[in-house]
């Protein structure tokens, strides 16, 4: 018979959460609305991200004035960077909804405290993307082509095309993500009403609250309201990227024309998802004073999750290259052995290492515990799927099936500094978002607080300190 | 014009004893929480949310919309693209799908807003502060003369103050 070794430490992370710093809600309420005192270095952070998107709307500016040549786009490449992007920015958007909606109905605990974080990223993320088919069509005033109306002879838009399809996905997933963002805050910002000394400020918290007042029916039809928002959102997060897949997989071109794309889609998009919340809640947590609401337990669960994710998209990663043997179609064979060994090995082996390799060492549990190595590791993710777009798009469009076809693509300083601008951009709207609304739900924090009771017993048959462990000695690491 | 009494509480266990004595007395009475507890909606006992009709009635209406819409310009105008019949119904249910969560999710919004009664314009009546922090409150409607026996029934039930509100 085996012995029973005890583990180095706890492992503790699970879907059941406490948070041992956290006393009562009056607790709760004090320090997260602490966080929404401006600080130094959240103007300079701010004034950084500002810079970089005005670095974008110049080169913006400069290319709607000069033409839409000055991007990189060389026949037959004739999308890059900022489909690249486009497809970047709406997967980021992924981890947000995943973490709101499906860890909500999987009634995964250690959601609760980053959860706001994750569908705030979620919005600014979807709202960055939509930026890109407008930027790529290089006449934006003409966007409006997209939205499906008819013309003055009544012909509509093609319903059959897979562009028509994305526009119905990503205006939806914005307009669901965004109520679903504004309704999970309604709560939080009667709180805010109820505590602001500023009578200008109350006022507009007043109107932004709707009059909340915490009654039990208002409760009542919230969380019911909130059980099928995320009932929705599910198959929303799953389908909208799988639609997106679909831009690509209806094409007959080598590296696109494959049925596993859309799962493959959905994997990478919440692994890019996990890799960004990393890289917003982990600075968080440690600037904002918030390591015993966002804790270790936290981070090593959703460090699991990233794991997962990135098991998949390797697995995803292996099996393209399998088909491509498999088929028999030496185009697909030639296409593939290019991808990796050929014109863009760089690019594959970033994406490679990055996604694949790299995140192999969340299988330690000191390294899951390590919220500086989970930092760094989002870095990489983040850069490695940037990478995994690339990857699937250009080499795709500069090695088609005849060799007359065959070109090369190299991003211009328009493109770049686009780029650029979107996470100058996207960062603008995040980091004003967490000085004016609490960045984790106060209301849903309060839910896992244990209540004050006069007495010991549980009332109405309930056991009142529900399924949360005893509040004792702290877990070792749990702050680090 | 509504009139009443406003009781905080601290603990939890208070609050549902004093839900159960308020019912048994025949009371109409709101209660507040900073987030929700099932022990409390145990002692109020509501009847089940409606918000999930309006659910399922706008994601009927929206899978409907986006399906009829898709195959009424179809034939409207009818053009072969791809060799595809000019009414694709696998192409469309992506369209039948978007507008089915669109529509149904903000149904539900709106219900919730329908039965909560929100946006309200006043929300001060029958409400304190310290509802939305850390303490537990009812809000009693009743006529004067059965005010007094309620502010005995919330005390004896450990409520840390009760005030009048009209």
């Amino acid at each position: 018979m085996a012995s029973f070794v005890e583990p180095l430490r706890p492992n503790i992370a699970s879907a059941d959460v406490a948070l041992p710093g956290v006393r009562d809600y009056e607790q709760v309420d004090d320090e997260i609305i602490a966080t929404l005192k401006p600080s130094a270095g959240w103007f300079g952070a701010l004034g950084v991200s500002i810079l970089l998107f005005l670095v974008g709307a110049a080169a913006w500016i400069y290319q709607i004035y000069w033409g839409l040549g000055n991007a990189g786009y060389a026949p037959p490449v004739m999308w890059g960077v900022y489909i690249i992007t486009f497809v970047f920015w709406v997967g980021i958007g992924h981890a947000g909804t995943l973490i709101s909606a499906i860890l909500f109905l999987f009634r995964a605990g250690f959601r609760t405290t980053i959860y706001r974080c994750a569908e705030a990223m979620t919005v600014f993320a979807v709202m960055t993307a939509g930026l890109f088919p407008i930027i790529h069509i290089g006449r934006p005033w003409k966007f409006f082509w997209l939205i499906p109306y008819p013309n003055w002879r009544m012909i509509w838009p093609n319903f059959k095309s897979p562009l028509v399809w994305d526009v119905f996905a990503i205006s939806t997933y914005l307009t669901v993500s965004a109520t679903f963002l504004y309704v999970g805050l309604i709560p939080d910002i009667a709180v805010l009403r109820d505590r602001e000394t500023n009578p200008m400020r109350k006022q507009i918290l007043a109107v932004l609250s709707l009059g909340w007042r915490n009654s039990e029916p208002e409760w009542r039809h919230f969380m019911k309201m909130y059980l099928f928002l995320a009932a929705f959102s599910t198959p929303l997060v799953l389908s909208v990227h799988s639609v997106v897949s679909f831009d690509f997989a209806m094409a007959l071109t080598p590296g696109w024309h494959a049925t596993i794309f859309a799962p493959y889609f959905v994997a990478g998009a919440i692994f890019s998802g996990v890799g960004m919340v990393f890289t917003i809640i982990i600075p968080i947590r440690r600037f904002f004073s918030l390591r015993h609401y966002v804790t270790i337990n936290h981070l090593d669960a959703a460090a699991k999750l990233c794991l997962f994710t990135s098991l998949i998209v390797g697995c995803a990663y292996l099996i393209e290259f399998w088909v491509a043997w498999y088929s028999g179609v030496a185009v697909e064979q030639e296409f593939f052995w290019n991808r990796v060994f050929g014109q863009w090995w760089w690019s594959a082996w970033i994406m490679l290492i990055c996604n694949m390799v790299l995140p192999l060492s969340l299988f330690s549990q000191q390294l899951r515990r390590n919220p500086t190595w989970l930092f760094i590791l989002s870095i990489f993710i983040n850069i490695g799927m940037w990478f995994e777009r690339f990857v699937i798009i250009v080499p795709s469009l500069s090695h088609e099936f005849e060799p007359w076809q065959w070109g090369h693509y190299a991003p211009s300083w328009v493109d770049v500094s686009i780029l650029i601008g979107s996470f100058g951009w996207f960062f603008m709207w995040f980091l004003l978002f967490i000085k004016q609304l609490p960045v984790i739900a106060i209301s849903e924090v309060k839910e896992i607080v244990p209540p004050k009771l006069r007495t010991h017993a549980a009332p109405h048959g309930v056991d009142v300190s529900g399924h949360h462990p005893p509040y004792g000695v702290a877990t070792p690491g749990e702050f680090d | 014009m509504r009139r009443g009494l406003v009781a905080a509480f601290r603990e939890l266990d208070a609050i549902c004893d004093a839900i159960e004595a308020l019912k048994k007395q025949k009371y109409d009475f709101t209660v507040y929480t900073p987030t929700p507890r099932h022990e409390i909606e145990h002692a109020v006992a509501p009847p089940m949310s409606p918000v999930r009709r309006y659910t399922l009635i706008g994601g009927l209406l929206g899978l409907t919309f986006g399906y009829w819409i898709a195959v009424w310009t179809s034939e409207y105008w009818p053009l072969v693209v791809g060799g595809k019949a000019i009414a694709s119904w696998i192409p469309y249910t992506i369209i039948g799908f978007e507008m089915m969560v669109l529509v149904g999710a903000l149904s539900t919004v709106a219900a919730m807003f329908i039965h909560s009664g929100i946006p309200k314009i006043t929300a001060t009546i029958g409400f304190d502060p310290r509802f939305s922090h850390g303490d537990y409150g009812i809000f009693v409607e009743a006529p004067p003369e059965r005010l007094k026996a309620a502010e005995d029934t919330l005390r004896a039930h450990g409520a840390v103050d009760v005030r009048g509100e009209s």
